[in-house]
């Protein structure tokens, strides 16, 4: 029999050990050091590249990104030397059928195999479990890789009046028409596949300045939604129409930024309807729709705090955190109706949030930061630090539920850290005759992104995604330059050449060193990895062009936008966390112990491809 | 292009184009097209679906019915075989091609016939395990290895055992499709024709509980599903299907007929009797089937056989062995008949909207014995019952045992494929148009004889829609919401 019949884990995303260790040392974080006094408390050291995709992918398959394929949140098309989402891809077997999502992330879960054993689980949105895993005896909620009801990660819509407005960051714009005492306006849905329109959905708004509400009236919506100044609305349930024949269903929320002199109105990215989603979001299918009939409409999509209304500057800081709230008891329903009624196995649960809202709120600890002089620096010192004394509330909630019997488990899966300077590494590249402009094309504006002015014939190599790079290799890329034979002498001369780099401006060295293919990536889908990737210093990052494939002219630049905290960066400079409610072997531990931890417990053999060890005594 | 043709006999346009839970369906119907399909007259199993291979009506087929007059004897009917039809189907057309079929369950098919590839017999095929109901004969070792006996039709389903009866019908449909799934992806194939029966035989065992008009609706019932049920499963089997094909394959989900509900049966011989247009030699003192009636030839002007539809015969002088009505009067004799049996009335004394049909004025040819009149008492929704000694010309239960609906004039189709130029809903579609349409989407020549028109005839064929690279618009809305990136 093994020593446990249940485990928990409880994921807090990009959770810092540095800031995690002064906030125990100053006894704010209680739960946290509970857990630590009963078992352990160590750091956990995470994947190369550090990306949440990428380690939890590792966490759940105990192998290294090469046995799991997930890389990067984007990859390229060889072919077309194009970006595209690096978490999963549609693909459909023949006209007759549905497009169907399937996942990038490979390599064998640790659920599956729990559920062939006979072990139960139920996993609560990790990261590259999209379409969900069809686990035996388990259930599964997706998480980071769903997409919205438009196809991408999010993209919001900013209502307003004037005309002047011009859509940001992943948005759309409708402009309010004003027609008697009411505003009209539409919902953005998805493409209509066969006129490539975007579906719409009418509604109007009826402003009631003395009751100081509005009431949003949708088509096919029996109840007004009541909406007021700087408050999230409740969840409208919204039905696009796709033709005669088919319809999709969808949940939005609406933030209302002001009604006066001129109404504004934010609506997010529309979700799938977890009763009813476009694609399967859950196993079993009908999961997520017991979970709406348990706790109520809930956010669906992968990435599902609104940053870039922020980042757009659509509604302030304090509409965000209210909106981070939201989630944050969202996924603590879901936990307690897990924990309650889970007998034995595996309950996972991933806390997206804290990642979020390191990110958005990171410059307010840093005087210095660039995003600073664009935006000020309001009352929000102390946000990060009272997000992780949230997060020990969950922990809080998590050992309520276990008993001597439950091994629990909390963990992040990277550190956090700064971002203030962008580096452009395919400038840099172009810089030192690796990258070759088409003639009469300078870097900057004109190089545009997506490698639009790159003569590939006279390049041999380009960088995509957050920090990776890829060589010209002939009989691979579509164009390739590179004899595969001269590959590792190539690697070596741009290892050796980045390695090091200084900006000039801070003084500071930016970047670390450069991961190769060859001594980071071994299994079954290696050969999809990117070539080289580049580890930066704290405080650097790619640059926000590099990722989609753009040459600006410079190296660095400021970061000057909200989303000012960053992990991307020397995967050794932001391990992650890992508590455990039962003495464990800490000094080394990685992701990739994890998994063979879990089994263990358990009494489940770890699988055969598995890296790691159990870190049980 | 590669044709499959599903099949679905007595697929009702009111669900299959209508319940919008059947998914795949729907899919299907939103990226082709679809409509209701004018059946032939009279709108039977046999022989609409060789109707529709071949694109000839039943009279020029000779075929009038499963059960037909062989000779212009009293001897009554004789049931037809795969031998009865002589025509050329599709899949005669183009093996002249060197092309390969593969035909399961297509009635009439047993004995099976010998085609360009395989068939399976139809529910006409009496025992599976003892008949040879495969060809190449081989063929029926391996349906035994994968389904083990392999059923073509729920003998007896005219019977009160429902739940006996939905099990059964089930059953034998997932071993069609089981059947189907192989031979879709273990064989060569340019067409490929199924038929699953049991969508007929679920609508006459279970449609009064489906509908609440029919006359004897059990509100409640657990029965009341079990159509519906039917048809999500038939959906979630091609939708399995659809898993298997190329996209250089024209789909085609089609019925022979729909389905609606039985009001009751019209005693058409009873009726002739009273009219006294058929003379017994003594009224029977109990409900007797026709044929063990004993007839008065030589004073009996009319007769009939009763079923889903009557056929209804003269005994005509130097025709029948003892006919009386003079080949002169013929005409006029049944013009008057014609009219009467228009006019023939419901219990409620009020007309019962008869349509009574002349196989001349209907059909191009008329081959073989056809019957003298085809009459569709109230628009099928009566059948015809052939025995005498009943108090009435109006009955409720059935002379060959529980059954609650008849055919529809309209059955359904759903036509999708890469180069069709059809999209949406179709109006105007006749079972007749099915061959010449296949044929011509997949690239084939359309032989003259044939009586359909291409439904796709006229148009532009579009060449098939290839893979076209996303967008950077594409690309960015993909990437959009991941805040890593600007």
């Amino acid at each position: 029999m093994s020593r446990f019949t249940k485990v928990v884990v409880i994921g807090l995303d990009g959770l810092e050990p540095k800031i995690v260790d002064s906030m125990l040392q100053a006894g704010e974080l209680p739960n946290l050091a509970r857990l630590r006094d009963r078992g352990g408390y160590s750091r956990v050291a995470t994947t190369t590249p550090a990306q949440t995709p990428v380690a939890w992918s590792t966490f759940a398959t105990g192998v290294n990104p090469g046995g799991h394929g997930i890389y990067d949140f984007i990859r390229r098309d060889p072919k077309t030397y194009l970006p595209d989402l690096g978490l999963n891809r549609y693909e459909q077997k023949n006209a007759f059928l549905p497009p169907k999502a399937v996942n990038l992330r490979r390599g064998t879960p640790l659920w599956e195999l729990l559920g062939a054993a006979g072990v139960p689980s139920a996993i609560i949105r990790c990261p590259c479990s999209y379409p969900p895993d069809a686990v035996k005896g388990g259930r599964m909620l997706s998480g980071m890789g769903v997409p919205d009801l438009r196809g991408g990660l999010g993209t919001s819509t900013f209502y307003t009046f004037d005309p002047a407005v011009q859509p940001q960051e992943s948005e759309s714009v409708v402009r309010l028409e004003r027609r008697g005492d009411r505003v009209h306006a539409h919902l953005i849905g998805p493409r209509i596949p066969k006129t490539g329109a975007d579906a719409k959905s009418d509604f109007t708004v009826e402003i009631r300045p003395a009751e100081g509400r509005a009431l949003l009236r949708a088509e096919g919506s029996s109840d007004p939604l009541e909406l007021r100044v700087g408050e999230w609305s409740k969840w409208l349930k919204v039905k696009f129409k796709l033709g005669l024949l088919q319809s999709v269903q969808g949940g939005v929320r609406f933030f209302v930024p002001r009604f006066e002199p001129d109404l504004e109105l934010y609506a997010s990215p529309i979700n799938f309807a977890a009763d009813a989603p476009m694609f399967p979001i859950s196993n079993p299918w009908d999961y997520a729709g017991e979970l709406t009939q348990r706790i109520g409409p809930f956010y669906t999509t992968g990435m599902v705090e609104d940053h870039g209304g922020l980042n757009n500057g659509r509604f302030d800081e304090a509409a965000y955190l209210s909106q981070c709230e939201q989630v944050m008891r969202e996924r603590e329903q879901m936990m307690r109706l897990e924990l309650d009624r889970l007998e034995a196995g595996l309950c996972y649960v991933l806390f997206d949030t804290p990642d979020r809202v390191q990110h958005m709120f990171w410059r307010f600890g840093e005087p210095d930061h660039p995003a600073n002089r664009e935006h000020g620096t309001g009352s929000y010192g102390q946000v990060v630090r009272d997000h992780y004394r949230r997060c020990d509330l969950v922990v809080g909630e998590a050992l309520a539920r276990a008993d001597d019997r439950t091994l629990v488990i909390v963990l992040s899966d990277h550190g956090f850290s700064s971002f203030q300077r962008g580096f452009h590494i395919n400038s840099w590249l172009q810089q030192n005759g690796l990258l070759t402009l088409k003639p009469g094309t300078d870097p900057g504006e004109d190089a545009g992104e997506f490698f639009h002015n790159v003569d590939w014939s006279r390049t041999q190599a380009y960088a995509l995604g957050i920090g990776s790079m890829y060589l010209n290799v002939k009989g691979r890329e579509a164009q390739g330059t590179v004899d595969p034979a001269d590959a590792p002498q190539l690697a070596d001369r741009i290892v050796r050449g980045l390695t090091g780099v200084v900006d000039p401006e801070r003084g500071k060295v930016a970047i670390n060193g450069v991961a190769t293919k060859a001594d980071t990536y071994s299994g079954a889908f290696a050969a999809e990895s990117p070539d080289l990737v580049v580890l930066f210093n704290a405080g650097y990052r790619a640059s926000w062009t590099t990722a989609l494939g753009g040459i600006p002219a410079g190296l660095f630049e400021d970061n000057v936008k909200k989303w000012s905290g960053d992990h991307i960066i020397d995967p050794t400079l932001v391990p992650g966390v890992l508590f455990m409610s039962t003495p464990f072997q800490g000094g080394a531990a990685r992701l990739l112990d994890l998994a063979p931890t879990i089994l263990s417990a358990l009494g489940v053999p770890k699988g055969p491809a598995m890296e790691g060890e159990s870190l049980l005594p | 292009m590669k044709i499959l043709v599903i099949g679905l006999d007595c697929a009702t346009p009111e669900i299959l184009l209508g319940d919008e839970r059947l998914v795949n369906l729907r899919r299907l119907m939103a990226g082709g097209a679809y409509g209701r399909l004018e059946s032939i007259i009279p709108p039977i199993t046999v022989p609409a679906w060789m109707c529709m291979a071949t694109s000839q009506d039943p009279g020029s087929l000779g075929v009038y019915g499963f059960r037909n007059r062989t000779d212009h004897s009293y001897a009554g009917l004789g049931i037809v075989s795969a031998r009865s039809i002589q025509e050329l189907a599709i899949w005669d057309q183009i093996a002249r091609e060197g092309k390969r079929s593969v035909i399961i369950g297509v009635p009439p098919s047993f004995p099976p016939r010998k085609v360009n590839g395989i068939c399976v017999g139809c529910f006409l095929t009496p025992d599976t395990t003892t008949d040879a109901y495969t060809y190449p004969a081989a063929v029926k070792d391996e349906i035994a290895a994968l389904v083990g006996e392999y059923e073509v039709d729920v003998k007896g389903f005219r019977t009160d055992r429902k739940a006996w009866l939905r099990d059964e019908l089930f059953r034998m449909s997932r071993k069609l499709f089981t059947v189907v799934r192989h031979y879709l992806t273990s064989t060569e194939w340019d067409y490929f024709h199924f038929v699953d029966i049991g969508t007929d035989r679920v609508q006459h065992g279970f449609w009064k509980y489906h509908d609440p008009q029919h006359v004897l609706h059990e509100p409640g019932s657990p029965y009341a599903e079990v159509i519906r049920d039917y048809y999500r499963h038939l959906d979630e089997e091609i939708g399995r299907l659809l898993e298997l094909l190329s996209d250089d394959t024209v789909v085609l989900v089609v019925s022979d007929h729909g389905a609606q509900r039985l009001d009751g049966g019209f005693c058409v011989n009873e009726w002739l009797v009273r009219e006294g247009l058929l003379v017994l030699d003594q009224y029977p003192a109990q409900v007797t089937p026709f044929d063990q009636l004993s007839v008065n030839w030589g004073k009996t002007r009319v007769w009939s056989e009763g079923g889903y539809y009557a056929r209804v015969f003269l005994n005509v002088r130097g025709r029948e062995p003892e006919g009386v009505i003079a080949p002169e009067d013929y005409e006029a004799v049944r013009d008057d008949l014609k009219a009467r049996l228009e006019a023939t009335v419901g219990p409620d004394g009020r007309p019962l909207g008869t349509l009574v049909f002349k196989p001349q004025e209907v059909y191009q040819q008329v081959r073989n014995v056809a019957p003298d009149l085809i009459v569709h008492f109230g628009g099928l929704y009566w059948r015809s019952i052939g025995g005498v000694g009943y108090p009435g010309l109006h009955i409720q239960e059935n002379d060959t045992g529980p059954d609650d609906c008849n055919h529809a004039q309209f059955g359904s189709f759903i036509l999708a494929a890469s180069n069709s130029p059809l999209q949406g809903e179709q109006t105007g579609a006749r079972l007749l148009d099915i061959a010449p349409t296949l044929l011509e989407l997949g690239g084939y020549d359309v032989p003259g004889s044939m009586q359909g028109r291409s439904l796709v005839s006229g148009r532009a064929l579009e060449a098939p829609s290839g893979f076209t690279a996303a967008g950077e618009a594409i690309i960015r809305e993909r990437l959009a919401g991941l805040g890593y990136i600007s």
